[in-house]
């Protein structure tokens, strides 16, 4: 039983089929929310299913001048590291499957795999869009790497541990949102810059550049980066919620609490434009990244007063 | 597409294929030599107060993402070859509807010098969609009918 377990919680559980359709849930209450914020009707509830399933029977087109085993391998190694990090954060309110000393660090890694798969699979294509949307996508990657570590780290010195679960047992009595707003908010749009949501899409501006560094891609490798890219929206969502917003100890607080980060990030998607790039790297450098180490400071501070 | 499906499953995963391919066909706009009143009828059509993500159809950038490819325009010699490289980008299965008068047969351009014909000159047309310019809710029917005529009772006669 003990040997099942491992491959069980990967393949189903918190992560596998459970990310992959929580995932599609949540990219359609996000097409959704906006869709409703700008007088429209919106998708239609099974929209994000048709998508992957239609785009998973296309055909695969492997452009020339490319290489052609990294070309195919780029999806599958994304998709692997956003499952792969859904068994560190404690999805649906269940502590998480594997959990060790460090697991933070380990899961903020996996999820910037995702991107800077993307950002290769760009460089990868000979194609100018490609390449621009590649370099777009992994300077973004740089400045908001950064900050959002940070933001996640100020809850971790709190708790004077850098695992998740016991973060997130210390936050479960203490609403962090309150004693480190800034961190918050910091989180919240590093974690909309992770994902590439409107404010922060330069890299995917389909009316400069096509659609970046994903232009090339049609078929299979397209639909795993799209289900990859959902299940990294669930298990941020997670992680932004166990850490600020009181822990998760059971499914309906899940549920409630990412649903209602998910509003505060279908609202900024609506109000905001598309910054350029150079506005979103002087933006994270020169605003968040200062904010949040200023934030640090003082908890640093105040920790080593003993209060 | 004449292929036998022999077992069960077969026909089921074929099933689930084309209920995807119906409710998300996503679409990519080329004017090949169109006078722009077309483009600016399509531009209406994916509004908000249209809202083609009802449907699933979403306007995409590149040729490799989309699944509908709507042209409009007569095509002119020299937007022929571009055409030619677009359409054959788009992986299988693809469609093209053609959206006006000039797209359907040459338009007002017919039998000038430097105008091909209609679209169907140089690249298979699924749908057509009459008009100068034709109004977004009769695109809407255009592409409904385009994804209607997939279902296997309408393929049948």
């Amino acid at each position: 039983m003990n040997e099942l377990f491992p491959l069980l919680s990967f393949l189903v559980f918190p992560g596998g089929i459970f990310v992959l359709a929580s995932g599609l849930v949540y990219e359609w209450t996000d097409r959704k929310l906006v869709a409703r914020m700008q007088n429209r009707i919106g998708p239609r509830w099974f929209q994000p299913l048709a998508d992957v399933v239609k785009l998973l029977a296309k055909e695969e087109v492997v452009p020339a001048g490319v290489n052609r085993s990294m070309f195919l391998a780029f999806p599958v190694v994304a998709l692997a590291a956003a499952l792969t990090a859904a068994l560190y954060v404690p999805m649906a309110g269940f502590s998480p499957s594997f959990s060790f000393r460090g697991d933070l660090i380990v899961t903020v890694y996996l999820l910037s795999l995702l991107t800077l798969c993307i950002g290769l699979a760009g460089a990868n294509t000979a194609d100018r869009f490609s390449i621009i949307g590649a370099t777009r996508t992994l300077t973004q990657l740089f400045s908001y790497e950064a900050p959002f570590l940070l933001a996640l780290l100020g809850p971790a010195i709190v708790a004077g541990t850098w695992q998740i679960s016991e973060i997130a047992g210390y936050a479960h009595n203490h609403w962090l949102i309150l004693t480190q707003p800034i961190g918050f908010v910091v989180a919240i749009i590093g974690l909309m810059g992770k994902l590439e949501l409107p404010p922060f899409d330069a890299p995917e501006a389909e009316t400069e550049i096509v659609s970046g560094a994903l232009t090339e891609y049609s078929g299979r490798g397209l639909a795993l980066f799209r289900i990859g890219k959902d299940a990294e929206l669930v298990i941020g969502l997670t992680l932004v919620a166990a850490f600020y917003l009181g822990g998760l100890s059971n499914p309906l607080e899940f549920l409630l609490k990412t649903g209602g980060l998910l509003l505060v990030v279908a609202g900024l998607q609506s109000l905001f434009a598309r910054l350029r790039i150079d506005q979103v790297v002087g933006l994270w450098w020169r605003v968040g990244a200062l904010l949040a180490l200023l934030q640090l400071l003082v908890l640093v501070v105040l920790q080593g007063m003993g209060i | 597409m004449d292929m036998k499906l022999t077992h069960p499953w077969e026909e089921a995963v074929d099933e689930i294929r084309r209920w995807a391919r119906i409710n998300s066909p996503w679409a990519i706009h080329f004017n090949s030599g169109s006078c722009n009143g077309c483009d600016i009828e399509i531009l209406a059509t994916i509004t908000p107060r249209y809202d083609l993500e009802r449907f699933g159809i979403k306007l995409q950038g590149s040729p490799r993402h989309a699944d509908v490819m709507i042209c409009t325009g007569p095509v002119t010699r020299q937007a022929r070859e571009r055409l030619v490289r677009i359409y054959e980008q788009m992986p299988d299965p693809k469609f093209v509807v053609a959206v006006g008068s000039c797209a359907i047969s040459g338009g007002a351009f017919r039998g000038c010098y430097n105008v091909e014909g209609g679209i169907d000159q140089v690249i298979p047309v699924n749908m057509y969609v009459p008009g100068c310019p034709p109004r977004p809710e009769a695109i809407i029917y255009g592409v409904v009918q385009l994804l209607q005529s997939l279902k296997p009772e309408s393929q049948k006669g």
